[in-house]
């Protein structure tokens, strides 16, 4: 067999490609760059650790529908992980910052065409880069608002249902939640099943079509179980939740009465 | 066409008898495009092609302006060259399938080249880079030897069947033309070339080249860019599993990554 040469690709060098503006579309850079790594670690991320975690957020404010109590548990007790200020920033925050960076690029690089082609998979196509701008729209105001500004949860879990609350309880603020909820959960379940596309997991027409029922229903499962949790904050059961519990009333319920002037400490 | 007295459009409430053209024109690469309009008489089976022979008969615009033939690209009129790939009324597809009846909107076609390859002139493009992909993925069968190589390995019929569908592309373009991440910002390698690599990957005496052609595919513009919009498949004038291919490929692509970070 004849040995095989590695041509070098010939064309136009990356400099000179502002001045190729309009003269079509370049050929393949045939195995220079790193736009796959950094591509396939975009995909990958975004099922995790993001996608767990926010299937873990979704599952842990399922909890704020048995009341103020079990939700500032269940609070406390994610804030007592061993290590949690390093697992938020390595499988939360860090991921989320390069998911969403990389991902406004690919969004900035697209050209929809839904105009002409108005087909299905180009709806999804389209809808994936919105509803991931509407995500990462919310979360920068969600981060801030609920994480970094006001009554810090991880040392005052009991205060977590009160925050929550008062943040729902304007009209705009629960539209807001729960566009992004729709749009998170869309983006998650559509993620999942371009991830399987993608990587070569579900190449065939019958299964990418069945997986996408799966991931349909899932999404719409994950979609209700946090759409039921905002119904927690704003429904009349309860209403003016205290603004903070004390580490009795968290484990033993919000009736335990607390002790005087102990209302912010911790044992 | 046996019959002589179809009915022509039964869609318009008015029953067409002539159909204008607006076909987007441009003098050279660097032209300015502007647009020509033309009428002409209706005739059964006219497709896009015939349109602009018999506008190239006599090249006179509707407000009667002289004009000159349309430049475009056709060879085989059975859409099986994938010469004459067009936008029709805004979509890509081949214009010598495109019956003029079928195609018609309030009876008019609009013609324009194909928005994302360099123009020639008129409707004729440039689409170099579909074969510059090619040759970047090596999208061929090696063969040469200094001696003979003797008959190649047997193909199974299960084999025939996997690779068929494949070796049906034309090279049209519509593709590329159709997929929103093939563009200048990208340049995306499109599902043609990701097709066919795949078709030489299956070869048993293809197959020699698969790494290289994997390890080009992970290139930047390579397989990573694709956004599975599906428009591909979807336009595809000769029905490629294109979407199978790139799953197909973007596996054996990921694969040989992984294999490369322990082993290279």
């Amino acid at each position: 067999m004849a040995t095989i040469v590695q041509q070098p690709v010939s064309g136009p060098s990356s400099g000179a490609r502002k001045g190729t503006r309009g003269r079509g579309v370049q050929p393949l850079r045939a195995g220079q760059g790193h736009s796959f790594l950094l591509r396939r670690l975009h995909s990958l991320t975004g099922i995790v650790p993001i996608g767990a975690f926010l299937i873990e957020h979704l599952v842990s404010n399922f909890e704020a529908l048995k009341g103020p109590a079990a939700y500032a548990a269940q609070v406390k007790w994610l804030n007592a992980l061993p290590l949690v200020r390093v697992l938020e920033w390595a499988f939360i925050f860090l991921p989320l910052l390069y998911h969403s960076g990389y991902g406004m690029y690919i969004w900035l690089r697209g050209r929809s065409n839904v105009i002409y082609y108005p087909w299905a998979g180009n709806w999804l196509y389209t809808a994936q880069r919105w509803s991931g701008g509407i995500a990462l729209a919310y979360i920068i105001q969600h981060v801030w608002r609920q994480r970094f500004a006001g009554v810090s949860l991880p040392e005052h879990p009991g205060a977590a249902f009160h925050k929550v609350q008062v943040e729902l309880s304007h009209p705009w603020m629960l539209a807001v939640y729960a566009i992004a909820m729709v749009a998170t959960c869309y983006h998650f379940a559509y993620g999942v099943w371009l991830f399987c596309a993608k990587w070569g997991i579900t190449p065939g027409d019958r299964a990418r079509r069945s997986f996408g029922w799966v991931c349909g229903v899932a999404g719409v499962l994950l979609c209700a179980v946090g759409l039921a949790s905002m119904y927690a904050f704003v429904e009349p059961k309860y209403r003016n939740a205290p603004s903070d519990l004390t580490p009795a009333q968290i484990t033993e319920g919000t009736q335990a009465t607390a002790p005087l002037g102990q209302a912010h400490t911790r044992d | 066409m046996a019959t002589t007295t179809a009915p022509l459009d039964t869609r318009s409430p008015a029953k067409l008898k002539t159909v204008r053209i607006e076909i987007k024109r441009q003098a050279s690469p660097d032209a300015e495009p502007r647009w020509e309009k033309f009428d002409l008489p209706l005739r059964t089976g006219m497709n896009a092609i015939s349109a602009m022979m018999e506008i190239a008969a006599n090249p006179v615009t509707a407000d009667g302006r002289e004009t000159t033939p349309i430049a475009y690209d056709a060879n085989c009129l059975e859409e099986v060259c994938g010469s004459c790939a067009m936008r029709i009324n805004g979509k890509a597809r081949m214009a010598c399938s495109a019956l003029i009846d079928k195609v018609q909107e309030n009876g008019v076609v609009r013609l324009e080249p194909l928005s994302k390859m360099p123009v020639v002139r008129d409707l004729s493009v440039d689409r170099s880079v579909l074969f510059e992909n090619l040759k970047r993925v090596k999208a061929w069968v090696p063969l040469d030897g200094s001696y003979d190589l003797g008959s190649g390995p047997r193909i199974t019929p299960q084999q025939q069947e996997e690779a068929y569908p494949l070796s049906r592309c034309i090279s049209c373009t519509i593709c590329m033309e159709v997929c929103p991440q093939f563009n200048e910002e990208t340049g995306f390698v499109g599902a043609a070339t990701i097709a066919q690599a795949k078709l030489f990957n299956e070869h048993p005496t293809g197959r020699v080249l698969k790494e290289e052609r994997l390890h080009a595919l992970m290139g930047d513009g390579g397989i990573q860019e694709c956004g599975y919009a599906q428009n591909c498949v979807n336009a595809c004038p000769k029905m490629l599993p294109l979407t199978k291919a790139i799953s197909d490929v973007s596996r054996d692509v990921m694969i040989q990554a992984v294999k490369d970070v322990f082993t290279r």
